[in-house]
């Protein structure tokens, strides 16, 4: 047989297909009347106490449920557990979520149209900046006891993120972190950063916290339900 | 780490194409790395050269180009490569860009032994 060099020209993002796959789920959940969340962070930096706290605070009023990505354990899932719905996801060894791992844990969760899904992503400040998991918001949650200077740091993660809330704020008088210095350094990255300051302990800034997030999908979720569902 | 990952990603829409031109080997594979990808070269390439022969016989390159980081400006419309973490635009220093180019990792082409 006889056989010619050929070049194929493709020009294409690898991760097209996954992509794809997220913005044909982010517009189903949209029309669902969900509002999906991809909380990202280091670890330890509050996420399911924040989780806890918003629980609390909406009390039933607002449905919501919950994914929760670890590399071990059903720790997470067990505090939010008498709260809302939710389903821990265990990723083994992978230091992120992909969209594959949750999808199947939404075939876990109780099939409704919640208001709010949240996906606490693996406690990472940089894998899981590279994965869409088909989220409306992504919100990244900053602690004070981390240092302000982390967004410059990890540019990635909070170029892609549409929000910042700065957890355990009840620690600032004790603490070396400047709020105004770690929203401005993330702003140079992202000017249209939302910020936020909460104390999931004391419950400061949560009422805030969830009117935006109220606020957004009331406002915004109709959007990404009339896109294609192509990027 | 998630090259692994996006490798193996890689490499599956790789075998795709050659079984869709009825290739008899593939040779190279030309890949495109922006410095805003969060996807790190070296690793790309070790992660290669340990997935790549479990799955194709024939020696297999993998050719990384870098590329730089190109923006358009929503306020003046100026479109400029720029460098670095901060985005803004160099024309008229605002900070509302959008980033054209050097964000993505992308396969660009592949070269392959095909019958005639």
């Amino acid at each position: 047989m006889n056989t010619a060099t050929k070049v194929i020209t493709v020009d294409r993002d690898v991760l097209s297909d996954r992509k794809q796959r997220a913005a044909e789920l982010r517009r189903t959940f949209a029309q669902r009347g969900t509002l999906v969340v991809n909380l990202v962070s280091s670890p330890g930096a509050g996420k399911t106490s924040l989780l806890e706290a918003t629980a609390k605070h909406w009390n039933g009023a607002r449905s919501m449920a919950v994914l929760v990505g670890d590399l071990a354990t059903e720790r997470d899932a067990e505090r939010l557990r008498p709260f809302v719905p939710v389903q821990q996801l265990t990723t083994g060894g992978a230091c992120h979520l992909e969209l594959s791992l949750v999808e199947k844990g939404l075939a876990l969760l109780p099939d409704d149209d919640f208001e709010f899904l949240f996906i606490e992503n693996i406690g990472n400040l940089v894998c899981p900046a590279s994965h869409d998991l088909a989220e409306h918001l992504r919100v990244a949650v900053l602690s004070t006891t981390e240092g302000d200077d982390k967004p410059g740091k990890y540019p990635k993660m909070f170029r892609t993120s549409d929000a910042l809330v700065i957890s355990k704020t009840d620690l600032l008088p004790h603490v070396p972190f400047s709020v105004a210095a770690a929203v401005k350094d993330a702003r140079l990255i992202q000017p249209c950063l939302q910020a936020f300051e909460v104390c999931a302990l004391t419950g400061d800034g949560v009422d805030a916290w969830c009117g935006y997030l109220e606020a957004f999908r009331s406002e915004r979720l109709q959007t990404f339900a009339e896109t294609e569902a192509t990027q | 780490m998630h090259e692994k990952s996006l490798v193996q990603s890689l490499l599956t829409q790789v075998e795709q194409l050659r079984v869709q031109n009825d290739a008899t080997s593939v040779h190279r594979v030309t890949v495109e790395i922006g410095p805003l990808s969060g996807v790190e070269p070296d690793l790309v390439q070790s992660a290669f050269n340990e997935l790549a022969p479990e799955q194709f016989d024939a020696p297999l390159v993998l050719d990384i180009r870098l590329i730089r980081m190109q923006i358009r400006c929503r306020s003046c419309r100026h479109v400029a490569a720029v460098e670095g973490i901060t985005l803004k635009c160099p024309e008229c220093g605002s900070s509302k860009v959008q980033i054209i180019r050097g964000d993505e990792f992308r396969l660009i082409d592949v070269s392959m032994q095909v019958p005639v």
